[in-house]
């Protein structure tokens, strides 16, 4: 279970999570919706150890264990996966190099055993090929000349690659086409057990038509505004923002 | 000896003109009358300009006249043995093995014993040691040895003719193109002394090469080394030029390339360098025929109180020459990295087409990046550019790393190692590619699968 406790978060001395609280239980889909400027991506961030996201009050548990006293790197052992909005370019990393490190990195902390060339290359083809990602693709520098649905894919690709317990995942729509949106939907579904919690944040109401939450969490000014069941995304849909404190478009 | 001109400053300055009139009988050549006279109008050249410091332009962040306390007694060809576990720890396993044919120079003498000089003449190229070669120059060598105008302006490469005492004649035949790459070693690790050692290759029309120079003085050994390699590329021709530094912690490193560029040729150049207390790359490439084609890469990795130099200097004297430079500097502690680069063009070499790039990495608040480019354009007809960054590792980056799990230090040389790769990836040889990146690993004290 994750469990945020009156969380309070400043960004360059401005506070943007004013006292926010959460609970997501094991096995469930929780979406996070919200205006602009409401804290979302704040929030993703500050649950994956950014620096720079300075928590002034409040704890964050998963499973019991404190978030907040852990770097990234633990955090990510610990199970916490961030499918990044913006997933960064970095030439002169190979994909596959990264891949690789980055699964037997976490698969070490967690008392595995590695997972050497051929095994790891047959591991990785098999959850592309579901993903619909191009072999060639996994050739090339890590993101770099990836178009918007590819570096989402390679984000889910992670994702089952480092067998994450929570994933968060920040506008992972944003930027892509139906299609591109139905795979990456699809790639997530499959993900879905009940061992694992899931952070589905957006500003729009389409990627949860593929991935239907348990729960649907309204932010607003830094905090949890109001909750509900699936519905509440539909009626978000008709009615915008407004309320939250957005002007409608 | 009795100079006309300069008033010495430091003892290292008047060190070497002691050193050379005590040595001058015993030097290789000594009794043919051409070595004499290059190394006499040498000497004087460096008379005029003795050692060069901070005020001299080309010199203005590595002043070697403070730095040189004293100038080292010249190095002894003792054959002292060198076996390959020795030269396994001084170069890295991956170097020493590399499948080439090896010639091995210590204390400035062309080892037979250590090389593979059979190899080498089988394959059709030609080779001797220059200590002999001076006594009876063939033609060849003596068309190029000491030709170049450097030795009038540069005193580094003025003292290397005058007191050259060792290096090697390597000779590639027109059309000859070598299966494997001659591997030139520079190894000394015995008594403190100064190496100075000239070195020619021709590449003659229509052949090619891969030339790795490699340079270590395991054991902190105190070495002062002067070499200088004087490379011709014939017209059509082709040269790989590599050069690794490996030298020890208290080493100085003075090395100089003077290439010529025939007609339709691609030179390519690249630099690794680790090593060395101070050291300093001169690149003094002259293009003088037309349609050819100059890359010149390279990558240093410096720490502690380490000082590493690259020095350019590009001359297009003809039209349609291309050249790309980019180089690539990882400074931690204290360590200072200086790169200059100075293209000229000439009046009439119309369509000259030269970038450079040099970026640095500062690992920690001291560490020190100068970069110097220069542009001296006379031609209307070109198209020259160049750049220059210097910053710290993205902090982005790292997070996306970490949030992966992958643990910071291991993240950190993943990023230096990406940034340093893109100057290795030029390497066109697989083996010396590949090796190199290894030896950027391990610099960084860590290993990728």
């Amino acid at each position: 279970m994750l469990e945020i406790k009156n969380l309070h978060v400043t960004v360059d001395d401005r506070e943007i999570l004013k006292g926010l609280d959460l609970e997501l239980p094991k096995g469930e889909v929780h979406a996070i919706m919200g205006p602009n400027g409401s804290g979302k991506s704040t929030l993703a961030y500050v649950l994956a150890g950014k620096q720079d996201y300075e928590v002034t009050e409040g704890t964050v548990t998963w499973n019991g264990q404190d978030l907040l006293a852990m770097d990234p790197t633990e955090r990510a052992n610990a199970g916490v996966f961030l499918a990044f909005q913006y997933p960064t370019e970095i030439p002169g990393v190979a994909t596959m190099t990264f891949l690789r490190t980055a699964t037997n990195a976490v698969r070490k902390a967690r008392g595995k055993p590695e997972l050497f060339t051929p095994d790891f290359l047959r591991f990785v083809r098999e959850k592309a090929a579901t993903l619909k990602i191009d072999p060639e693709m996994l050739r090339r520098p890590l993101n770099v000349g990836f178009s918007g649905g590819e570096k989402k894919r390679n984000e889910i690709l992670q994702m089952a690659l480092l067998d994450p317990s929570l994933c968060v995942l920040d506008e992972t729509d944003s930027g892509l086409d139906i299609d591109a949106v139905r795979i990456v939907a699809e790639g997530v579904n499959a993900l879905r057990s009940p061992e694992r919690a899931m952070l589905v944040i957006t500003h729009y109401q389409r990627l949860l038509n593929y991935i239907v939450p348990d729960r649907v969490h309204v932010l607003s000014d830094g905090r949890v505004a109001r909750s509900g069941g699936p519905e509440l995304a539909l009626e978000l849909e008709e009615s915008g923002y407004a309320e939250f404190g957005e002007r409608a478009a | 000896m009795e100079l006309p001109v300069k008033q010495f400053q430091t003892r290292a300055e008047q060190d070497y003109v002691d050193l050379f009139a005590a040595a001058e009988q015993g030097l290789p050549g000594a009794g043919n009358p051409w070595v004499a006279q290059l190394r006499a109008k040498a000497i004087h050249a460096y008379g005029m300009l003795g050692l060069p410091h901070r005020r001299v332009e080309a010199w203005k962040y590595t002043d070697l006249r403070s730095r040189l306390t004293e100038a080292l007694p010249l190095a002894r060809a003792t054959g002292a043995a060198v076996s390959e576990a020795e030269l396994s720890q001084a170069l890295g396993a991956e170097i020493a093995g590399l499948l080439a044919y090896r010639l091995l120079v210590v204390e400035g003498e062309l080892r037979a014993d250590l090389s593979d000089l059979a190899g080498l003449k089988a394959a059709g190229a030609e080779v001797v040691s220059l200590t002999e070669a001076l006594q009876k120059p063939p033609r060849w060598l003596k068309d190029t040895l000491g030709k170049s105008n450097a030795q009038d302006r540069d005193p580094v490469v003025a003292l290397n003719l005058a007191l050259m005492s060792g290096g090697i004649g390597l000779r590639i035949s027109n059309g000859v193109s070598l299966e494997k790459p001659v591997h030139l070693v520079h190894v000394d690790g015995g008594e403190p002394a100064s190496v100075i050692t000239r070195s020619v290759v021709l590449v003659e029309e229509g052949a090619s090469l891969d030339l790795l120079e490699s340079y270590a003085s395991p054991g902190g050994a105190e070495v002062q080394r002067n070499a200088v390699i004087e490379v011709e590329v014939g017209n059509k021709a082709s040269l790989n030029h590599i050069k690794l530094q490996r030298e020890g912690e208290a080493a100085f490193h003075l090395v100089t390339w003077l290439v010529k560029i025939d007609a339709n040729a691609n030179y390519k150049a690249f630099q690794f360098s680790t090593g060395a207390a101070l050291s300093r790359s001169q690149i003094y490439v002259a293009f003088t025929g037309e349609g050819s084609s100059l890359d010149a890469s390279g990558a240093l990795l410096m720490r502690n109180h380490q000082h590493c130099d690259t020095t350019l200097l590009v001359e297009h004297h003809v039209p349609r020459c291309t050249s790309r430079e980019l180089f690539k500097a990882v400074l931690d502690n204290e360590a200072r990295g200086v790169f200059q680069g100075k293209i000229i063009v000439a009046p009439g070499a119309q369509k000259t087409d030269g970038k450079q790039m040099a970026q640095a990495l500062l690992l920690s608040e001291t560490a020190e990046f100068d970069s110097k480019p220069e542009l001296e354009i006379f031609a209307d007809d070109v198209a020259c550019g160049h750049g220059s960054t210097s910053g710290q590792i993205d902090e982005d980056l790292l997070f996306y790393l970490e949030a992966r799990g992958i643990p910071q230090r291991e993240a950190r040389a993943m990023l230096i190692q990406a940034f340093v790769g893109e100057a290795v990836e030029r390497i066109e040889h697989q083996g010396l590619r590949e090796a190199l990146g290894k030896a950027s690993a391990e610099w960084l004290g860590v290993t990728f699968d």
